[in-house]
């Protein structure tokens, strides 16, 4: 698999303040990227380094395999976390002039500026200036200022906030229909289930550090199954007993556990049954993203 | 290059296509034509005739005073006030409008009053009655003695705040006073009008070029030069600035960023609307020519030759130089503020700086027209941030030797280049920062910063 972007120890500082602490990663083509960590994590950082508005202080950031230049920046859609729209200026005349930034022509642009409109469902709203536009429907908007040019690489800052559920789907599907185009999407979220159905690599980082990475698949795997839902009658005893269950939580008809730590799952499955109950559902649970994310996270502010 | 030109385009049509823009560009000449054309309009109106009456005791100057305020006469004086005050632009602006005003002022219709052996209380009692009545606007009193000292003439009138009728009169009286007087000494009336005719005041200047006949406009022209750079100066200084302050408080730049270098964005800016007040100075000329070659015909046509200063196409090419300068001069420090400022409102108090500034260029226009070659005029007219506005004044009073006006546009690109270089440095960082101002050690650093 060609690898689209490549990041080797890159360090940022600002004075004093480490923005980003030697962090490296790979980004596959054709893949979605998640970029997950806490508020004030360095994500932000990291991307405006990798779409060449900062430099970082140490380290090497490679685009399609070269070093960044204005080819390669245009080869990249952005979409920034702080973002706005010109006020007055009619919504098509701004697309045009961000296509143009991008050395997209008037002719091209107008016929794409059509076509996501009608995707999005703005259509009616093309010669309206951005002032009377709602913030979502701005948001949308911005979206298409960073695909309007078709780049390869497309980095959304936060995509998802401030938008309302039936916008967020359609964000979805969307990034969903880029992906299926070839285009690598890298996207910083702090919403896990979205990123849990979405992404097919993340990273997690806290504290200008890399926590961890890979496929979600690895990632979920290096956590150990230690979680069990149960649903069951009698054997209240054996829930109750420390050597089993570390963690107990009561839900409306079953019950969520964590292991003890060194208890067997095998083994408690024999207690309980020992014990005259009647289990109906013993499930060994995958992680979520948001338990890992949680669990590292605290981990590393411990 | 196409992404500055993107931004150029952008910046240039965004501002002409604009409203303000259309009225600016448009407005002006219609207000400079007014002045030009309303006076020579008003030149035409009459007021009501003022109902006079001259109670003459003396018996010998009411005649005198109303051949003085006949149409005729009133219409000569005008044309000679009109003149003079063309070639003397340079007084306040008060006594312009008074000349001007008295163009159009008076107009008498006089009455016959039989007051012979009458004493004058009853006379004052009647007249004083009929102007009630309005029958009558004004009287004049005059006394049976012309020749002694502290004579008095008295008007007696319903408005007396009409200074311009009331000065007409003064002067009537008092000309046709000293006509008698004359003419009681025995001065014939033929020698009367040689004793009394006006000398021409001409003026040449000269130049290296040698003797030009002036007509006193070059400090008009001066004046109107220096005030069009000071305009478009500010005007759009101030647009770079709001321009800046919008994609930071917008948050398009960085957007913006991610798709050019800040310095292309920065520099599309400045040239975009650098562009966008050229053409606005461009129509501005045009149609002070336009205006200039209307008042020259219409004065000519009405008798009397108004001579207007030459401007060499030399001239308007240093006008444009200068004016491109001046432009990237203060908008480059225009654009610094708007980086720094993290609003418009907090950014216009910064503005007040370079505005100071070429307030302080335009006014240096004085001394530098009363004296073009003192060494404060050399010193103004070549350090950079002054010299867009005064090195034209100099060159169009008294045209400096080549290497002081070479002097000047070298120090204005020197200062262009650095404050440019400050700028883009600032900008590119100050932009990402939302919400506080920066201090200056924060500034230095960004200067620095990789």
């Amino acid at each position: 698999m060609e690898t689209t972007l490549k990041v080797e120890n890159v360090t940022k500082r600002y004075g004093d303040f480490v923005a980003v602490n030697n962090i490296s990663f790979e980004v596959k083509a054709g893949r979605i990227f998640g970029f997950l960590g806490p508020n004030g994590a360095g994500k932000t950082t990291t991307i405006r380094m990798i779409v060449n508005i900062t430099a970082p202080d140490e380290g090497e950031i490679s685009l399609f395999g070269d070093k960044i230049s204005p080819q390669v920046q245009d080869k990249i859609g952005y979409l920034p976390e702080e973002r706005g729209l010109y006020k007055k200026m009619k919504i098509a005349e701004q697309l045009r002039y961000f296509a143009a930034l991008k050395g997209i022509s008037s002719k091209i642009a107008d016929q794409r500026i059509d076509f996501w409109l009608d995707r999005i469902g703005l259509s009616e709203w093309k010669l309206k200036k951005a002032n009377d536009l709602s913030k979502g429907m701005q948001q949308k908007i911005q979206f298409i200022s960073a695909v309007i040019h078709e780049p390869d690489l497309i980095i959304l800052d936060e995509p998802f906030s401030g938008l309302d559920p039936v916008n967020v789907e359609t964000l979805i599907e969307i990034i969903a229909e880029l992906k299926a185009k070839g285009k690598t999407i890298i996207f910083s979220t702090h919403l896990m289930e979205t990123a849990e159905r979405l992404c097919d690599d993340i990273i997690l980082i806290n504290k200008s550090r890399k926590v961890l990475g890979g496929t979600l698949r690895e990632v979920k795997e290096s956590f150990e199954k230690n979680m069990i839902s149960l649903r069951c009658f009698g054997g209240d005893k054996i829930l109750e007993d420390k050597c089993f269950v570390a963690e107990l939580r009561k839900h409306a008809d079953e019950v969520e556990l964590t292991l003890a730590e060194n208890a067997d799952p095998q083994e408690l499955l024999k207690e309980l049954l020992l014990n005259g109950a009647k289990v109906t559902k013993f499930e060994l649970v995958e992680p979520s993203l948001n338990d890992i994310f949680i669990d590292k996270v605290k981990e590393k502010n411990a | 290059m196409r992404k500055f030109f993107a931004v150029f385009k952008r910046e240039y049509f965004k501002i002409v296509k604009s409203w303000s823009f259309l009225l600016g560009t448009l407005l002006v000449p219609i207000i400079a034509s007014m002045f030009a054309i309303i006076p020579a309009l008003l030149f035409s109106l009459n007021g009501d005739a003022v109902r006079l009456i001259i109670v003459d005791q003396s018996g010998t100057v009411s005649t005198r005073v109303k051949t003085n305020l006949s149409p005729e006469k009133l219409a000569e004086k005008a044309k000679l006030a009109a003149e003079d005050s063309l070639k003397n632009i340079t007084q306040g602006q008060k006594a312009q409008l008074e000349n001007s005003a008295e163009q159009f002022g008076g107009n008498f219709a006089f009455e016959d009053f039989d007051f012979q052996n009458r004493q004058i209380e009853d006379i004052r009692t009647e007249l004083n009655e009929r102007i009630k009545k309005d029958k009558l606007d004004a009287y004049l009193i005059i006394p049976q003695n012309i020749d002694g000292k502290d004579i008095k003439v008295e008007l007696f009138a319903r408005n007396t705040s009409d200074i311009i009728t009331k000065k007409m009169l003064e002067e009537a009286v008092n000309t046709a006073f000293r006509n008698q007087r004359l003419a009681k000494a025995n001065i014939d009336e033929a020698k009367l009008e040689q004793i009394n005719r006006k000398v021409d005041f001409v003026t040449t200047k000269v130049s290296e070029k040698g003797e030009e006949l002036d007509s006193d406009m070059g400090f008009f022209v001066a004046f109107a030069v220096a005030l069009m750079m000071y305009l478009v100066l500010t005007i759009y200084g101030q647009a770079i600035m709001a321009a800046v302050i919008e994609e930071k408080e917008t948050r398009i730049a960085e957007v913006l960023f991610s798709s050019a270098k800040p310095f292309q964005i920065l520099i599309g800016k400045l040239v975009g609307v650098g562009m966008a007040g050229l053409t606005q100075l461009t129509v501005w000329l045009t149609s002070a020519a336009l205006i200039a070659a209307y008042g020259l015909a219409v004065s000519k046509a009405s008798g009397f030759a108004m001579q207007l200063p030459s401007i060499s196409p030399l001239f308007i090419v240093y006008f444009a130089l200068f004016f491109i300068l001046g432009f990237f001069s203060f908008a480059a420090i225009f654009a610094l503020i708007g980086s720094i400022a993290p609003t418009l409102q907090e950014a216009g108090q910064f503005a007040l700086i370079p505005v100071l500034f070429m307030l302080g260029g335009f006014y240096a226009m004085f001394p530098i027209t009363r004296d073009p070659n003192s060494t404060l005029s050399v010193i103004l007219s070549i350090i950079p941030f002054a010299s867009p506005m005064t090195m034209p004044t100099r060159i169009i009073t008294e045209t400096p030797p080549f290497w002081q006006i070479g002097l000047a546009i070298l120090f204005n690109l020197i200062a262009i280049a650095f404050f440019v270089w400050i700028a883009s440095r600032v900008y590119r960082i100050g932009m990402l920062m939302y919400g506080k101002r920066a201090t200056i050690p924060e500034i230095w650093k960004w200067i620095w910063q990789a």
